[in-house]
């Protein structure tokens, strides 16, 4: 029997409703990846719009100057009674209290908001200079032994386990190896060990106490260090592995030995991709609160770290002639305490109460904050598009 | 012929194995430079193990010094105290209660009354607040000596004046009241003067109304307020045997607790004595000794005074008892509202079970013993099931780590909820679906997301989000969300958005990579059999790289229970166990987390204290569950591998 011809055409499209539900579908899960997209523009652009105004100014030179060059203080704001506001220092308070006589009719003070940000701004990048430090010199080391030494086995296997460990530990459990490990059983060098000290050894001109580095710059940067670290152990591995073996085997086939390889074969070329990878560290570095909260960082501090009551050198001779004394400053430096502006962040939003006055505060300094740190990673971002151009194996 | 000579030349062998090699200290310079890399290497196997030497350093004492806190607490009696005064608590809660009935049904008829007075009051507070510039001005001439020429008084009166009628005039006046009382109270406003201390007559009127309506709706429902304050008043004479106690106890612990510092010094002092060479020095430190000395508390004397109270604490436990039951059984059903009648019948329902726990505890006073050692079992699970985190009390402190486990878990899970099918999807579509241009925007900005610090999410959270969930919460058509209209603004739900957000990136990277190992092969498969894409990104694609999503999500879990910044500044920060008994809706109270108690307490501790032990203790279980966690991924990851080809 032959089969009935029918009217309908056998290349028509599917009618069953699959194209339809296709498209749908696709535009639920675009709807849905742009939510992510949406919410983050939207609040940067929250941020830059009441921060922007903190930052800058209509006026020449166009940034506000005195709120990037001036230490926190405290605000003082004079009402008069024609409720005319005044904003001030301590300073200023007492002659415009003076000025204004019988006019005078209110004063509030708001703790951290007058002034600018510098202490924090200084603080946070002697930290991230301390931190990049001392894990670029550890990290990419760890680095160069995974990518051209090691030999699979336990010990490979053992290294790799810790590195993804590390980088899962929470930030404030890190801070509280940093306040055990850096600000209270750290070595130091001092002359007669403190009741504190774990264990000391004496090595005749001085005694080498672990007695830990108090809260300080440097027990700060140590403790940021091992935070960043397994970020930049894997960042500098895969720039290392991404040199093509074809390097080693010339190298190596010419005589070189391993450790000329790796200084004249791979280095060269991966230094580029190292730093720029490193300046994520640099940015993760910048930004954590936990770790410094009880090693480094001070809610208030009306000096610079360099601003200390000493007695200035002898201004006849040259620096060099009392290096040991401008040493032993320089290093003093370090061994300070100091704000960071994500601590200064914290206490400014947390530990005062809310006003239009500290508001500004708060928010001129997330934006200074976010710029810092957002011109950090997009700097790393296109360094790392434009070294992908140049090398090209 | 003569042989050519060959030109002498070493031989082979030793050409090839001449050994070129410098050595240090009879060591291979390359395999120390080896060893150089190798012990960087172990820098992270090293940092691991020394993270878990100093985090048990300061924090394993604490057991036994929490041990030596909680025996001091029974042996002074403070337990004893607890055993009643705990349950007694509850008292508080159903009364309260209670309370809420009583007012719910006095709103019923009193209610229209009060709106109406204190929306008046309110628009009195705020023409106050427009005026007081000038009305202090006023105020403060009108005090000086000699008085200011009338004039100048003049002035400063019709300024006031303005003010006054320029502020009535700007008020918008709410519909409770009718024109002409608008009308009246615009006018009332108008003459608002520092000088004039009786209410406007209208205000008087309103505040009259409402004390009338309030009267008569007690009068109403008098049998109601009347069991409240009779249920209140039942617990005085049982309350006050346990304050007695209390006291005792408490003193007796002080006693306890001065001694033992005194005697730690004195036996320090005596050491040092006994070092010391000096024999001055030694003569001092030995006379510091003596003086450190005090005569040790009788403890089994001084808890015989408590212990021996225990057939009347009992005799009155049966008798509030009795009288709570017979309250619960006169306790009126008529209550204004449904809501009110539910409350009355949840406190009729709640007081037998509470006076059944009075009796249960007051059973429990005889199996007490004072001298009972503490056993190390106990101490871990006080810590570990222990219910409350107190510190800082003047009673006694208790470091329980259910609620601050319970806060951190919430939160995380809600997290999670949000940021899985928000991460996954924009996986699934930026590897799937999304043109290369797209890809360029998408990419970039979810992975910007994690150079963002988290303090300034958690600015953020303080400064926008909390005011905006808060606003959408009392939007009327939106009622029906359990927990609406929301009491704070930072609460668990405000945490958990924002590290859902903060956990995007990780779980969107690392589910793109899943994808994107997905084998070419199984693709072209699919393709081949006719499958259409959306049939190949969900029922070939994604199931290959489910192992590779799940891990990502385990990781995510990992960062949000281990962020600290975002918790500590958004979550409300109050120590309490949520109370799941409010449903769904649990979600927007506040709590605290494990590690928003670290970041919020330890600076305020003095290194060594039980508090200090207590919080680094928190940090071992933070650093083991991270561990947890991690272990966790890399086996869910490697259990679903076989779809790698």
């Amino acid at each position: 029997m032959s089969p009935v011809p029918t009217t309908e055409n056998p290349f028509a499209g599917d009618n069953s409703g699959i194209q339809k539900r296709e498209t749908i579908a696709r535009w639920a899960l675009r709807v849905g990846s742009y939510i992510v997209v949406i919410i983050t523009v939207a609040i940067m652009l929250h941020i830059f719009i009441k921060g922007a105004p903190v930052t800058f100014q209509s006026k020449w030179p166009f940034v506000n100057t005195q709120f990037l060059t001036e230490l926190p203080a405290t605000l003082h704001v004079i009402e008069d009674k024609q409720g005319n506001h005044y904003e001030t220092d301590v300073n200023g308070a007492d002659a415009i209290k003076k000025k204004l006589g019988d006019n005078f009719r209110a004063e509030k003070t708001i703790s951290y908001s007058g002034g600018g940000i510098l202490g924090p701004i200084v603080g946070t990048a002697l930290l991230v200079i301390v931190s990049v430090g001392v894990a670029l010199f550890l990290g990419v080391a760890c680095a160069i032994y995974l990518s051209e030494y090691a030999k699979h086995g336990k010990f490979l296997e053992l290294v790799r386990l810790a590195i993804l460990n590390l980088a899962g530990v929470p930030s404030v459990v890190f801070g509280l190896f940093g306040l055990g490990a850096f600000v209270l059983t750290a070595p130091v060098f001092v002359d007669v060990p403190a009741d504190r000290s774990v264990f000391a050894i004496p090595l005749g001109f001085t005694t080498l106490s672990f007695e830990g580095w108090d809260t300080c710059v440097l027990s700060g940067g140590f403790t940021l260090a091992f935070v960043i670290l397994p970020v930049i152990i894997t960042a500098s591995e895969q720039c290392l592995q991404a040199v093509p073996q074809g390097f080693r085997e010339t190298s190596m086939a010419l005589g070189a030995t391993r450790w000329q390889t790796i200084r004249y074969s791979v280095l060269p070329f991966a230094t580029p991709g190292i730093l720029t990878s490193s300046i994520l560290g640099i940015a993760r570095a910048a930004g954590e609160t936990a770790p410094i909260m009880f090693t480094a960082a001070l809610a208030f501090k009306d000096k610079l770290p360099w601003q200390k009551d000493l007695p200035p050198l002898p201004a006849d001779a040259s620096i060099f002639a009392h290096w040991d004394q401008s040493v032993s400053r320089f290093l003093g430096i370090f061994t300070e305490s100091v704000q960071a502006l994500p601590y200064h962040i914290y206490t400014l939003a947390a530990k005062i109460p809310q006003n239009e006055y500290a508001e500004r505060a708060q928010y001129g300094s997330v934006f200074v904050f976010l710029v810092l740190v957002a011109s950090l990673a997009a700097s790393s971002v296109l360094l790392r598009k434009r070294l992908r151009a140049k090398y090209r194996w | 012929m003569d042989r050519p000579t060959t030109p002498s030349r070493p031989p082979l062998r030793s050409v090839l194995l001449r050994s070129r090699k410098h050595t240090v200290l009879g060591v291979d310079p390359q395999h120390l430079i080896r060893w150089f890399f190798g012990g960087n290497a172990s820098i992270a196997v090293i940092v691991l193990v020394l993270i878990m030497i100093f985090l048990l350093r300061e924090g394993i004492d604490f057991l036994p010094t929490y041990r030596h806190e909680l025996q001091t607490y029974r042996r002074a009696g403070l337990e004893f105290c607890d055993i009643i005064d705990q349950p007694l608590q509850q008292n508080q809660t159903l009364s309260s209660s209670l309370r809420q009935a009583i007012s719910a049904s006095l709103e019923t008829l009193s209610k229209s009354a009060r709106d109406r007075r204190d929306a008046a009051f309110l628009l009195k507070r705020q023409i106050e607040d427009k005026t007081t510039r000038t009305s202090e001005s006023l105020s403060q001439a009108l005090e000086k000596t000699p008085p200011l020429p009338p004039a100048e008084l003049a002035k400063l009166r019709s300024e006031v004046q303005k003010a006054a009628a320029a502020a009535s005039a700007s008020l918008t006046y709410p519909d409770l009241f009718s024109a002409a009382e608008r009308e009246q109270l615009q006018r009332e406003f108008a003459a608002l003067t520092p000088e004039v201390t009786d209410l406007p007559p209208l205000l008087q009127t309103l505040a009259a109304d409402f004390t009338a309506k309030d009267r008569e709706a007690r009068t109403k429902f008098a049998s109601l307020v009347q069991a409240q304050e009779e249920f209140e008043a039942a617990t005085e004479p049982l309350q006050a045997v346990v304050d007695e106690l209390k006291q005792h106890a408490q003193e007796t612990k002080e006693n306890a607790v001065e001694f033992e510092v005194l005697e730690t010094n004195r036996l320090r002092l005596l050491e040092a004595a006994a070092k010391e060479k000096d024999p001055d020095e030694k003569a001092s430190l030995i006379k510091e000794a003596s003086a450190s000395f005090t005569e040790a508390v009788n403890l089994a004397e001084r808890i015989q005074a408590i212990t021996s109270r225990a057939t009347e604490l009992r005799e009155q436990v049966e008798k509030y008892a009795q009288v709570i039951e017979k309250a619960a059984a006169v306790l009126p059903t008529d209550a204004g509202t449904g809501v009110a009648r539910t409350m009355v019948n949840d406190v009729r329902e709640g007081i037998p079970v509470h006076a059944q726990a009075m009796r249960k505890a007051a059973a429990q006073l005889d199996s007490w013993r004072w001298d009972k050692p503490v056993s190390i079992f106990t101490v871990i699970g006080a810590f570990f099931f222990g219910t409350s985190w107190i510190t800082n009390s003047s009673w006694q402190d208790f470091f329980g780590f259910v609620p601050l486990l319970s806060g951190s878990l919430v939160i995380a899970f809600i997290a999670i909820l949000i940021a899985t099918p928000v991460s996954v999807v924009a996986a699934i579509y930026t590897n799937q679906f999304a043109s290369e241009r797209e890809k360029e925007l998408i990419k970039p900005v979810i992975e910007f997301i994690q150079a963002i610090p988290s303090v300034v999410l958690g600015f953020i959270g303080i400064s926008l989000v909390g005011n905006l969930i808060k606003d959408v919460s009392e939007w009327s058509w939106l009622q029906w969300v359990p927990g609406f209209p929301i009491q704070e603004r930072l609460n668990m739900f405000n945490a958990g958005c924002l590290l859902a957000f903060m956990a995007v990136p990780t779980m969107f990277s690392l589910s793109e990579d899943a994808l994107n190992n997905v084998p070419r092969a199984y693709i072209d498969a699919s393709d081949a059999l006719g499958a259409t894409k959306l049939q190949t990104v969900f029922r070939v694609i994604v199931p290959a790289g489910i192992s590779g999503i799940l891990s990502a999500i385990l990781l995510g879990l990992g960062r949000v229970i281990g962020e600290t910044m975002v918790v500590l500044l958004v979550a409300g920060n109050r120590i309490a166990i949520p109370d799941f008994s409010a449903g769904p809706g649990a979600i927007f109270q506040p709590a605290h987390t494990l590690t928003g108690i670290i970041a919020q307490e330890l600076g305020e501790v003095s290194r060594g204290s039980s508090h200090w032990q207590a919080l680094f203790m928190v940090g071992i279980v933070l650093f083991a569950i991270s561990l947890l966690v991690n272990w966790c991924a890399r086996a869910v990851a490697r259990r679903f591998e076989p779809h790698k080809a």
